[in-house]
C-alpha cells in the first residue's frame, strides 16, 4: 500500500473518532497545517520522488488533499448546524414543578364511590359523628341488651355533649345508620341515599383493625323495592369499582336492621377464585353487608312497613382500599407518611 | 348429601353460616361461625336441621325416652323470680362419677371441649348436641336440699366454679339452696356445690332464663361462658325437659347414673307458640320474584315450622314458629327463611325505579370538597388522623382552664379524649414524617373537632401545617423557608374560594408564637379561625426539633359557610378605560400596621382608586431607627371615562397628606 493510501485510511479513522467541533479542528491541523501538516509534508517531499513519477504522485497527493478538505468541511458544517442557538436551554434539566398536594386514599375512594352512586341517582348525606343511643341502636332494631350490640363495641362519652346537629350525644357512632334514621324521620319516601363518614368502634389498633374507620352506607326505600333491586344496584356498583370481570355472590347473613340480610362477596383478583392467602383459600372476598330494611326500622321512623319496602347496605372504605391497592397494613392510612400519600393521585 | 366435608361446609355457608375452618383429621370437623340471631344453631341438631332442608333428608333427632319416675331422693324447687326464669326443670340422679368412655371424650375433644368426668361431659355433650345448657349440683351439699331461683340479696357473695369470689346485687338471678347462692343463673355454677369424685346424688338443672337478664349479669361480672352465650341469645323454652331426658338417656347408656324421684318442671306461664301469616305476594314483593308454593312449604317444614294453607283472597300460609326459632317474629323473618334456602343466586337482578329526584347535596359537603381542592392545589397533601387523642396532646389546644371531652371507656391513654382541634393530629403526622428524614412538610385535614370544657360540641374544621421549604426544590434557586405570609396566603385563598371576606388581627392564641399569630375574622367580626407559628415547645414535645418553625392554620368550616357571600354573584363588566398607576414611598413608624395605612388611604381616596399594593418595605441605611420605608403602588381607574394625570395626581397628594397627618408619615 502506498503512503498516500495509508494516510487516507489514517485520516478516515481520525475523522470518525472526532466527535466535537474542537476535535475536528485538531484533525484539520494534523493533516492540512502549512507547517508540519501530514498532507503538506507529502507535497513538500515530492522533490525526492523520481521525476517520471512526480506528476502522477503529485496528482494523487492533491486529490487526497481535496478529499480531506471536503470531508472536514462537511463535518464542520454539520457540527455548526447542530450547535444550539443563542439562548438555548438544556431541556434535559429537571423542570420547576408547581407544588401540588396529594389526596388521601380514603377520601379519594370515598369521592369515587360517591360519584358512582350520584350517577345512580343517590343523594349524599352528611351527619353527626356523635350520636345518642336511640339513633345509633334502638331505632335500628337493637334495643338495650340486644346481643347484636356486641358486633359493634361502642365508645361512650364521659359526659354528654352537643352533636353537629345540636342534639345531646352520648356515644361515638358505630355506623353511619343514624344519619339515615334522621333523614327518614324528616323526609317521606321515596329515599335513595348514601351516608358516608367516619365511625368508631372499640377495636384494637393493628394490621387489620382501627378503632376509627370510614364507612359508606346506603338506603333505598320505595313502594316496590326488592332484594332483586338490591342485587342489581350493588352488582353494578362493585363491578364499576373493582372491574367488570369480577364475579359477585350474595350470601345470607344477619344484621338486626335488615331482614333478609345478605353479605356481598366478589371473586378474589389475586387468585382468580382459585383460593389464596388473601381470600383465606375461599376464592371470595367479603366487601359489604346488605339486606332488606327491617320493618321495625320503618316503624321507628313512621314509615308504613306494609306500603314501603327498601334495601340498605354498608361497607368499610379501608377494607375496599386495602383490597383495591394491595395495602398490607391498615395503619398506613392513619400515619400520614408522605411517602405513602404521594403514591396516590392528586 | 355429599360425602366431602368441604362441599358440605360450602353449601351450608351459602345458607348464612360462615365457615371458620374445615379439618379432616382425625375425623372431619367443620367449624361454623354462628350469627347472634341463631342460638338454635349453636348445636349439632340446629346445623343438622339446616342440612336436612338443603339436601331434603329427614332429620334424625337423638334418642331421649321419657324418664320413668323412681321413688326416693327429694328435691325442693322454688321458682321465686318467674320474670327472670320462665321455666326451670330439675331431676335428681344417683350417680357414679368416673371418666367418660372414649367415644364421648373423642367427640367432645373434636368440638373443642376438654373431657373432665362422665357427669360434666354429659352436660357439655347435651349442650353441644341440642343446644340446652345444664348445670349439675351436688345435692348433698345443697342446704335444705333446695333449689331456690331468686334475685340475689344485697351484699350477697358467691364463689364461682372458677374459684373467684364475686359480689352480687339484686339484678342478678341466682340459684340458691335454703341459705346461700349456689349458681349465677345461666352463667356459672358455684364452687360449694360442685360435683366431685365422691358425689352420690346430683340435682341436674335444665332451665330457660330471661335473655337480657343473663346478658346484663354476664357483662356486669365480666364472665362469658358457653351457657351465658346461649342463654343471652335466647334459648329454647321448649328444650328444658328434653335436656334432662337426653342426659338421662346418655347416663343410662354409659352407666353413669339413674334418675331418682319425680321429674320437676316449673313452668308457670307456658309460652303460646307464635303463628304468622305468610303471603305469597309479599314473598314476591320482598324478593323480587315469586317462589313456587311447593318450595315455600318444603323449606319451612324442613326447618321445623308448621305450615298450613291459609288462602283467603290470595295464596297464603299460616306458619307456626317452633320455640327454638327465637329470631322469627314476623312475616319478613319467614321470607328470609324462604329466600335463604331458595337461594339468593336464583333471584333476578334489577334496578330500582327512580320515581322522584333527590334533593341537592348538603352545602357542608360542597364547601369541604372545595377547600380540599384549594389545599391540594396549594401543595398540601391530605392527612387522616384519629378523632380521639392523648390528653397531653390535646391540652394545649383547649380553651383556657378547660378540659377536652373525654371518652368513658377508651382503648388506651393514646385515645383518651376527643380532639379539641385538628392540629395535634397534624403535628403528630408532621413529626412522623420529620423522623423519617422528611423536612419539607405540608399537610392538611378537614374533619370533626369537639371543643373543650363547657363549650364542648361537635364541629367541622379544616387545619393545615407547613414546615420546611416554602418553594419547591430546584437547582435554579435557593430554598426559602416558610413564613407567616405563606400560611396567611393559603388562608386567604381558602376564604376567597368560599367567597368570604376575612380580616386578620394580632392574636393571643396560647398555642401560637406571640407576634406571629393572627385571628381570622369575618366582616361582622365573627371568629373564623387562627393562623400563625406553633409554639416551639409544643412541637418539640411531639418530636419535632424546636428549631423547625411549624406554621399552622385552622378554620371553622361552619363559620366560613356562615360568612360566605355564596355562589350567587353577578359578574363585573371588564374595564373599558385605561388605568393610571402612581407609586409613593413613605417613611412611617415600623410598628404601624399595614391595615391602618390601607384604611387611611381608602378613606382619603376618591372612588377611582381601584387597588393598593405594597411593593417594597425597607429598613436600613438611610432610614432612621424605628422607621420604615414603605412603597405603595396606587392604581386609579374610572368606569365611565379616561382619567387624567391631574386627577390621579390630586388624589395621590390627598392620600399622602392624609398619611402625613394621621400617621406622621414623610414622603421620601
Amino acid at each position: 500500500m502506498s503512503d498516500i493510501d495509508k494516510l487516507r485510511q489514517e485520516f478516515e479513522r481520525d475523522l470518525a473518532a472526532a466527535a466535537t467541533d474542537a476535535a475536528l479542528r485538531v484533525v484539520r491541523d494534523r493533516y492540512l497545517a502549512r507547517k508540519d501538516g501530514l498532507v503538506s509534508n507529502l507535497l513538500k517531499g515530492l522533490g525526492q520522488v523520481p521525476p517520471g513519477e512526480r506528476p502522477r504522485v503529485g496528482q494523487q497527493v492533491n486529490q487526497l488533499k481535496a478529499e480531506i478538505e471536503a470531508a472536514l468541511e462537511a463535518r464542520l458544517a454539520a457540527a455548526a448546524a447542530a450547535r444550539p442557538p443563542a439562548g438555548a436551554v438544556d431541556v434535559t434539566l429537571p423542570g420547576r414543578q408547581p407544588r401540588l398536594g396529594h389526596r388521601h386514599p380514603l377520601t379519594l375512594l370515598r369521592d369515587r364511590i360517591e360519584a358512582i352512586f350520584t350517577r345512580f341517582g343517590f343523594l349524599v348525606l352528611d351527619g353527626p359523628e356523635l350520636e345518642d343511643d336511640y339513633h345509633n341502636f334502638e331505632a335500628l332494631n337493637m334495643p338495650p341488651e340486644h346481643p347484636a350490640r356486641d358486633m359493634q363495641d361502642t365508645l361512650y362519652l364521659a359526659a354528654p355533649i352537643r352533636s353537629a346537629v345540636g342534639s345531646p350525644a352520648t356515644l361515638l357512632r358505630t355506623h353511619t345508620s343514624g344519619m339515615q334514621i334522621r333523614h327518614m324521620e324528616s323526609s317521606p319516601p321515596p329515599v335513595r341515599l348514601i351516608a358516608p363518614g367516619r365511625v368508631y368502634r372499640r377495636d384494637q389498633f393493628d394490621l387489620t383493625h382501627t378503632p376509627m374507620f370510614t364507612q359508606v352506607e346506603g338506603l333505598v326505600v320505595g313502594e316496590d323495592v326488592s332484594l332483586a333491586d338490591l342485587k342489581g344496584t350493588l352488582t353494578a356498583f362493585v363491578r364499576e369499582l373493582f372491574g367488570p370481570e369480577r364475579r359477585v355472590r350474595f350470601r345470607p347473613s344477619f344484621f338486626p336492621y335488615t331482614e333478609p340480610s345478605a353479605e356481598l362477596d366478589i371473586s378474589c383478583a389475586s387468585c382468580a377464585g382459585a383460593g389464596c392467602q388473601m381470600c383465606k383459600q375461599s376464592g371470595w372476598l367479603e366487601i359489604l353487608g346488605s339486606g332488606m330494611v327491617h320493618p321495625a326500622v320503618f316503624e321507628a321512623v313512621g314509615y308504613d312497613p306494609e306500603r314501603y319496602t327498601g334495601f340498605a347496605f354498608g361497607m368499610g372504605i379501608e377494607r375496599v382500599a386495602l383490597l383495591k391497592w394491595g395495602v398490607e397494613d391498615i395503619r398506613l392510612f392513619y400515619e400520614n407518611d408522605l411517602r405513602f400519600l404521594e403514591q396516590f393521585p392528586l | 348429601m355429599p360425602d366431602n366435608p368441604d362441599r358440605i361446609a360450602h353449601e351450608i355457608s351459602l345458607r348464612g353460616f360462615e365457615v371458620a375452618a374445615v379439618e379432616s383429621l382425625p375425623q372431619p370437623v367443620i367449624d361454623f361461625e354462628i350469627t347472634a340471631n341463631r342460638p338454635d344453631c349453636l348445636s349439632h341438631v340446629g346445623i343438622a336441621r339446616e342440612a336436612s332442608a338443603i339436601w331434603q333428608l329427614p332429620l334424625a333427632l337423638p334418642e331421649a325416652p321419657a324418664i320413668p319416675a323412681v321413688a326416693g331422693a327429694d328435691l325442693d324447687v322454688r321458682l321465686e323470680a318467674p320474670d327472670l326464669c320462665p321455666r326451670y326443670c330439675a331431676q335428681v340422679f344417683e350417680i357414679k362419677v368416673g371418666p367418660s368412655p372414649q367415644w364421648l371424650a373423642d367427640r367432645l375433644s373434636a368440638a373443642g371441649v376438654r373431657p373432665i368426668s362422665n357427669i360434666v361431659d354429659i352436660t357439655n355433650y347435651v349442650m353441644l348436641e341440642i343446644g340446652q345448657p345444664m348445670h349439675a349440683f351436688d345435692l348433698e351439699r345443697l342446704g335444705g336440699r333446695a333449689l331456690v331461683i331468686r334475685r340475689a340479696s344485697p351484699g350477697e357473695r358467691i364463689r364461682t366454679l372458677d374459684g373467684v369470689e364475686r359480689a352480687l346485687d339484686q339484678d342478678v338471678l341466682v340459684i340458691a339452696d335454703a341459705t346461700h347462692a349456689n349458681a349465677v343463673a345461666g352463667v356459672m355454677g358455684g364452687h360449694d356445690s360442685e360435683i366431685g369424685s365422691s358425689t352420690r346424688l346430683m340435682a341436674l338443672e335444665s332451665a330457660y332464663f330471661h335473655p337480657p337478664s343473663v346478658r346484663r349479669t354476664s357483662k356486669r361480672l365480666g364472665l362469658k361462658t358457653e351457657a351465658s352465650i346461649r342463654f343471652e341469645r335466647g334459648g329454647d323454652v321448649g328444650a328444658a325437659p328434653a335436656g334432662i331426658a337426653r342426659a338421662a338417656a346418655l347416663m343410662a347408656e354409659i352407666g353413669a347414673g339413674v334418675p331418682r324421684g319425680a321429674f320437676i318442671d316449673r313452668y308457670p306461664a307456658p309460652r303460646i307458640q307464635t303463628a304468622i301469616r305468610l303471603r305469597a305476594s309479599r314473598i314476591a314483593r320482598l324478593l323480587g320474584q315469586e317462589v313456587p308454593a311447593e318450595a315455600v312449604g318444603r323449606i319451612l317444614t324442613a326447618l321445623g315450622f308448621e305450615v298450613a294453607t291459609d288462602n283467603q283472597a290470595e295464596t297464603a300460609w299460616r306458619v307456626t314458629v317452633p320455640t327454638f326459632r327465637v329470631d322469627v317474629a314476623r312475616e319478613a323473618d319467614l321470607i328470609e327463611e324462604v329466600g335463604r334456602h331458595y337461594g339468593f343466586d336464583r333471584l333476578p337482578t334489577t334496578f330500582p325505579v327512580l320515581s322522584a329526584p333527590q334533593p341537592p347535596p348538603p352545602s357542608s359537603l360542597v364547601h369541604e370538597r372545595r377547600v380540599r381542592h384549594v389545599l391540594t392545589a396549594a401543595g398540601f397533601s391530605e392527612a387522616s388522623t384519629f378523632a380521639f387523642i392523648e390528653r397531653e396532646a390535646a391540652q394545649p389546644f383547649c380553651a383556657a382552664d378547660s378540659e377536652p371531652a373525654a371518652i368513658a371507656n377508651p382503648l388506651s391513654e393514646k385515645f383518651a379524649v376527643l380532639r379539641p382541634s385538628l392540629l395535634p393530629g397534624l403535628i403528630d403526622s408532621a413529626a412522623h414524617n420529620r423522623k423519617r428524614e422528611r423536612r419539607d412538610i405540608q399537610l392538611y385535614e378537614a374533619g370533626s373537632r369537639f371543643g373543650s370544657g363547657a363549650a364542648a360540641a361537635e364541629g367541622r374544621a379544616v387545619a393545615l401545617v407547613w414546615s420546611g421549604a416554602a418553594n419547591g426544590p430546584h437547582w435554579s434557586a435557593p430554598t426559602r423557608f416558610v413564613d407567616f405570609f405563606d400560611v396567611k396566603g393559603v388562608v386567604e385563598q381558602i376564604c376567597a374560594a368560599l367567597a368570604v371576606t376575612a380580616a386578620f388581627v394580632p392574636s393571643a392564641t396560647p398555642f401560637l408564637v406571640r407576634g406571629r399569630a393572627a385571628d381570622v375574622r369575618a366582616a361582622d367580626g365573627r371568629h373564623l379561625g387562627i393562623v400563625g407559628q406553633v409554639l416551639p415547645a409544643i412541637v418539640e414535645a411531639r418530636g419535632i426539633p424546636a428549631m423547625d418553625e411549624v406554621f399552622a392554620a385552622e378554620l371553622d368550616l361552619q363559620a366560613l359557610a356562615g360568612a360566605s357571600a355564596g355562589d350567587d354573584k353577578r359578574v363585573e363588566s371588564l374595564p373599558r378605560f385605561p388605568s393610571i398607576v402612581r407609586d409613593i414611598s413613605m417613611l412611617v413608624d415600623d410598628t404601624l400596621p399595614a391595615a391602618a395605612v390601607r384604611d387611611t388611604i381608602r378613606s382619603a381616596a376618591p372612588p377611582t382608586l381601584v387597588s393598593i399594593a405594597e411593593f417594597d418595605r425597607y429598613q436600613g441605611k438611610g432610614v432612621p431607627d424605628g422607621r420604615l420605608s414603605l412603597s405603595l403602588r396606587l392604581t386609579y381607574r374610572a368606569a365611565d371615562r379616561t382619567l387624567t394625570d391631574d386627577e390621579a395626581q390630586a388624589a395621590t397628594e390627598k392620600i399622602v397628606e392624609a398619611l402625613r397627618t394621621r400617621h406622621n408619615a414623610e414622603r421620601r
